[in-house]
């Protein structure tokens, strides 16, 4: 039997109700859990349900995330009327006998719900509704990602890593990131890695390259329709790639930032199944590296490289090693790309503007 | 990593909910390996444009072990060159729908299925049927493809073999891997019978607190989840699926494994049905069905019942 290292607890802060609730005070008890007290929540919450989780939590049960000999504990977070559901996922998780899952914690306490865990995928988040202006949007998920700032600094591990996934991700995590006061603030990042994939894959299609044969891309900036993928320094199979300018800026930049609509029209269902495996990869690559030679995209707190204002959660090209990750340097930035970053760099302040009250 | 053999597989009903758990799974390497996998997607004209959808998305993945992907409805096309096939879509229980005409919809399909995998498909190609009725599928789909090996027909018990565990783990709070031996026998459905006769943990046989609960429980865990839930199991049955092509690929050592097979008589089972019994994974695809274990009057009994049921789901299906 290969040797096990420490237990390692997750996070996924998945679900959110449509309906505004009032608070719940019903004690909720789990059969079969390792912790199974709740308590109610201190204040309501309006939240939505997001299927974006559930194939999530069993890929990382499986092991893919951190590998066959990492042993893991799940802890799942939701609201008190959406404990029903969960228990069903739970009763799921227990039905795949997964040798590595050494604990479920299900809960609708964060603060049960977030102690010690070291690894924490934060897919829900209020999503955009019909006539909701972006202000909205971004106040809305203020309030949620302010309180779960609060509770990872009280009860997370002293060594969690952080990947904001609900949008508008970036500055969601600035948002909680901000209530941070005793964990570095490196270890709070937001996923690119779905736009970085989706990049790949539209280059490979067009070099006539496996996806795995493209290198040295990037996503530069928000994860939002102003994302800016980089290609000049792309490798396929190790040699210098280009593409054709006009390819570039009228078909695949909108492919890359329209995707997520396009996959909605088709499935009516949002592209959960590739944005669990974009979060899945973000973590693996944070722990165990980038390869030789490549980087990944992170959006990661800015340290004024290229430009970018200091503080934000901009994604940049990182390379990664021992579990930190070092922003790619000196890369050159045509006039092109400059046009592109200074376009999102705008809408990153303004979102921050726009949550200023929020920031101390 | 140099990737070193292509396998091509096909997945029906890929626009559903258990394809879509399943096929990153497929395409993780937990499978088979370092495997480049072709991927034949296949499911009916309406799910068209379903399909394109779970196509981009798989791009989207940029998985390093995917290969190329065909999309269609016609199973003549895409069983060719097939090395495995995951019959996931079937004809869903509708409200009011009797269980006979469930039998027959499904018959209906897995006869054209059948038929397709005879003309063209490879000679050795392996079968793993999830869609309900589970076994009496895979048993109309051997029928008419007789020109492949009775022993590449499988259906799925393993999701009922995974709860198990987990239930008996839970009993006696032992972990999981301490477990070996339990064994589901018969159909995939309520008459199943979940037996713990065989079992071990950490090398020593044991009873339950409560058998008759434990039997009860894993054989209506499907509608606990779903009553739970409001939605089947979906990535349990999907995980389920990557566990029996796994073993059934490479091999266990350790502990029997259940899947549902053709009978040869075994255990006095009318042959010719598909049963689920203890196996030996021998790997390469390779089983053998233990049949000579020492079988008490209660097992033997339960044996009885769900054979009963599946006798009574040929008549059915056979009669279209």
């Amino acid at each position: 039997m290969q040797q096990i290292q420490k237990q390692i607890k997750y996070l996924k802060c998945k679900s959110i109700s449509k309906r505004s609730l009032p608070i719940n005070s019903q004690e909720l008890q789990l059969p079969n859990l390792v912790n199974n007290q709740s308590h109610p929540l201190e204040q309501p919450s309006q939240v939505l349900l997001v299927k974006l989780g559930y194939s999530l939590i069993f890929r990382v049960a499986s092991g893919e995330m951190l590998g066959p000999n990492q042993p893991v504990i799940l802890h799942l977070i939701d609201l008190p009327f959406a404990m029903a559901a969960l228990n069903g996922v739970v009763m799921e998780i227990q039905d795949c006998a997964f040798p590595l899952v050494q604990g479920i914690v299900a809960t609708d306490n964060q603060s049960v719900g977030f102690k010690d865990v070291n690894y924490a995928l934060m897919v829900g988040a209020k999503p955009r509704g019909p006539g909701m202006e972006r202000g909205d949007l971004l106040k809305d998920n203020g309030k949620i990602f302010t309180e779960t700032g609060k509770y990872i600094n009280d009860h997370a591990s002293r060594d969690i890593k952080v990947v904001v996934v609900g949008n508008p991700c970036n500055t969601n995590c600035l948002i909680l990131a901000n209530q941070i006061k005793d964990i570095p603030k490196e270890n709070f990042t937001a996923m690119t890695r779905l736009d970085h994939n989706r990049a790949q894959h539209q280059l490979a299609d067009k070099l006539g390259v496996h996806t795995s044969d493209i290198r040295k891309i990037a996503i530069f900036g928000n994860h939002s329709p102003t994302m800016v993928p980089y290609i000049d320094q792309m490798t396929a199979k190790n040699h210098k790639a280009t593409v054709d300018q006009q390819w570039v800026t009228q078909t695949f930049i909108p492919t890359v930032q329209q995707r997520g609509a396009e996959i909605i029209k088709a499935r009516k269902l949002s592209s959960a199944a590739s944005a669990g495996n974009a979060a899945m990869n973000h973590i693996t690559t944070w722990v165990n590296g980038t390869a030789e030679g490549d980087y990944t995209s992170m959006a990661i707190p800015s340290d004024g490289s290229y430009g970018v204002p200091k503080g934000l959660i901009f994604s940049f090209p990182v390379t990664v090693k021992n579990g930190k990750y070092s922003i790619v340097q000196g890369l050159p930035i045509s006039p092109f790309y400059q046009g592109l970053l200074d376009k999102t760099i705008k809408e990153l302040v303004d979102e921050r503007n726009a949550v200023d009250h929020l920031l101390k | 990593m140099e990737v070193q053999q292509t396998l091509t597989v096909c997945v029906t009903g890929a626009a559903g909910q258990i394809a879509y758990s399943f096929i990153p799974l497929l395409l993780s390497g937990q499978v088979f390996g370092q495997v480049k996998i072709n991927l034949r997607l296949l499911d009916i004209p309406k799910m068209e444009t379903a399909l394109k959808g779970v196509v981009m998305e798989i791009e989207d993945c940029a998985y390093p072990l995917i290969g190329d992907i065909q999309t269609g409805s016609n199973p003549k096309e895409l069983f060719k060159n097939c090395d495995l096939i995951v019959f996931l879509g079937g004809f869903p229980r509708l409200p009011g729908m009797e269980r006979k005409d469930l039998l027959q919809k499904n018959a209906n399909i897995f006869k054209e299925q059948g038929e397709a995998l005879q003309e063209v498909g490879k000679d050795d190609v392996k079968c793993v049927v999830v869609a309900n009725p589970a076994n009496t599928n895979c048993l109309i789909l051997s029928r008419y493809a007789t020109k492949i090996p009775r022993q590449n027909f499988t259906c799925l018990t393993r999701l009922d073999q995974n709860r198990a565990y987990a239930q008996v783990a839970l009993a006696l709070n032992k972990p999981l891997n301490s477990l070996k031996n339990i064994i589901i026998w018969g159909n995939h459905s309520t008459t199943q019978y979940p037996s713990i006769e065989h079992a071990t943990a950490d090398g020593q046989s044991f009873v339950l607190p409560d058998q008759g609960q434990f039997i009860e429980r894993i054989q209506k865990r499907g509608a606990e989840v779903l009553n739970a839930r409001g939605n089947s199991s979906v990535f349990s049955a999907a995980n389920a699926v990557k566990d029996h092509i796994k073993d059934w690929f490479n091999g266990r050592e350790d502990t029997l494994l259940s899947l549902g097979v053709l009978s040869n008589g075994e255990y006095g089972v009318q042959s010719g049905l598909c049963f689920s019994y203890p196996i030996r994974c021998l790997g390469a695809f390779k089983y053998e069905i233990v049949g000579n274990l020492e079988l008490s009057d209660f097992s033997k009994q339960k044996l009885k019942v769900t054979e009963e049921e599946l006798i009574q789901e040929q008549g059915l299906a056979e009669s279209i």
